[in-house]
């Protein structure tokens, strides 16, 4: 079965095709930030230059968060529309998950950290298991000086993955024992967003196209206090 | 802060270019004021003294437009009054926006207040005996407006009232 991918958690488009061999092709670029303007040619050029038609999909992935709204929103809408008019189903992965997994071979701890903006950060812990990643925290919303404590109080020798590890890297480093990954490393990336997409196929993990929901880690809602205006609506 | 007064639509826009004068990338401008006050009018001031050549027409349906400027500054346009929920504005993205060389305007802004951050707020007021003429008050909130304060009573001088 042939799978796209779409990632565009960060301010990098990726997108992929990957079958039973791996990832058939791959498109990625991290400078441009129009997701809209850049989603749907990269996924046609990738398919003319993979010579793959689009109904030959199976299942369409999609990166679900935690990451940049203005990017999130065009990913999760145009994988939806696509599966629903191809009338197939959606996996979805969390960014934290993509970032992490190209470390499996790490041997030690690693932090997922993506940069929310504002001076926050997205971030979850992940120890190599065999075949991948297991996430042991669950993924919450920070400031640097927040994971710097949660590293310290680790104190374990941990590897940071992420453009939000890069962009903070002095803050968090002060007083932890870490490395950094490299920055081509730094976005998640549509490839192992399609080779872990295909493992869940295979065991028929997947979720209607409109059940699929975005990962925010945000405060509670709570409703416009528009009676503070009195002549307001 | 500053109260103004704008005679005219003209002075409205001369008050609003002053203020994208002194305008950067990353400011949110708070427009508030009942309808017919002049939020939009105002955008119109400002996004023009940007150099906006594209009609800016109001986003109360739309949400958000984005206007490309010369200066490679992009000015959003952002209107909450649909707007019921916090998630609804988070979803907006405004800090994305003023992250991506953004200057971002919202209409209604006043509202939700507490959860922007550092902004400066225009309020816009009818003068129910003059219907040409507003009532424009300004105040900042945070450094990034206290330190260019004297520039903007500068700029705005010949509407003080």
């Amino acid at each position: 079965m042939l799978i796209l991918g779409i990632e565009t958690a960060t301010q990098q488009v990726s997108v992929a095709i990957g079958g039973h061999e791996g990832v058939l092709g791959m498109f990625e670029v991290s400078r441009g930030r129009r997701h809209a303007e850049t989603l749907i040619p990269a996924v046609e050029f990738l398919c003319a230059q993979a010579d793959v038609q689009i109904d030959e999909f199976g299942a369409i992935a999609v990166d679900i968060g935690p990451g940049l709204f203005t990017g999130m929103r065009v990913g999760l809408a145009a994988g939806k529309a696509m599966a629903q008019a191809l009338r197939i189903p959606m996996i979805g992965i969390s960014s934290l998950d993509l970032l992490a997994f190209p470390l499996r071979h790490a041997d030690r701890t690693i932090a997922a950290v993506i940069d929310a903006r504002k001076g926050e950060l997205f971030y979850a812990f992940y120890k190599p298991v065999p075949g991948g990643v297991q996430r042991v925290t669950e993924p919450v919303v920070g400031r640097a000086a927040d994971l710097a404590a949660d590293l310290m109080a680790r104190g374990q020798n941990v590897v940071c993955v992420g453009d939000g590890a890069l962009r903070y890297r002095e803050e968090i480093a002060g007083g932890a024992a870490c490395d950094f990954a490299e920055q081509f490393l730094a976005h998640p990336s549509a490839a192992p967003l399609v080779q872990l997409a295909h493992a869940r196929a295979l065991r028929e993990e997947w979720v209607n196209p409109w059940e699929i929901q975005p990962l925010y880690l945000r405060a509670p809602d709570a409703q416009i206090n528009w009676s503070t205006r009195e002549s307001a609506r | 802060m500053l109260h103004l007064r704008a005679r005219s639509l003209a002075d409205t826009h001369a008050i609003a270019a002053a203020l994208a004068a002194v305008s950067r990338r990353g400011d949110l401008i708070v427009l508030a004021g009942e309808m017919g006050a002049g939020k939009t009018a105002f955008a119109k001031g400002f996004g023009q003294a940007l150099g906006v050549t594209e009609p800016i027409t109001s986003p109360t349906f739309t949400l958000v437009h984005s206007y490309d400027t010369p200066g490679k500054l992009t000015l959003h346009h952002a209107d909450i009054y649909r707007l019921s929920t916090q998630h609804e504005v988070a979803d907006l993205a405004l800090a994305e926006l003023l992250e991506y060389d953004g200057i971002v305007l919202l209409e209604w802004g006043d509202v939700v207040a507490r959860s922007l951050g550092e902004h400066l707020l225009v309020q816009l007021d009818a003068d129910p005996d003059d219907e040409d003429a507003r009532d424009i008050t300004l105040s900042g909130s945070g450094r990034a407006w206290a330190e260019r304060w004297s520039r903007i009573e500068a700029a705005t001088e010949e509407y003080a009232c």
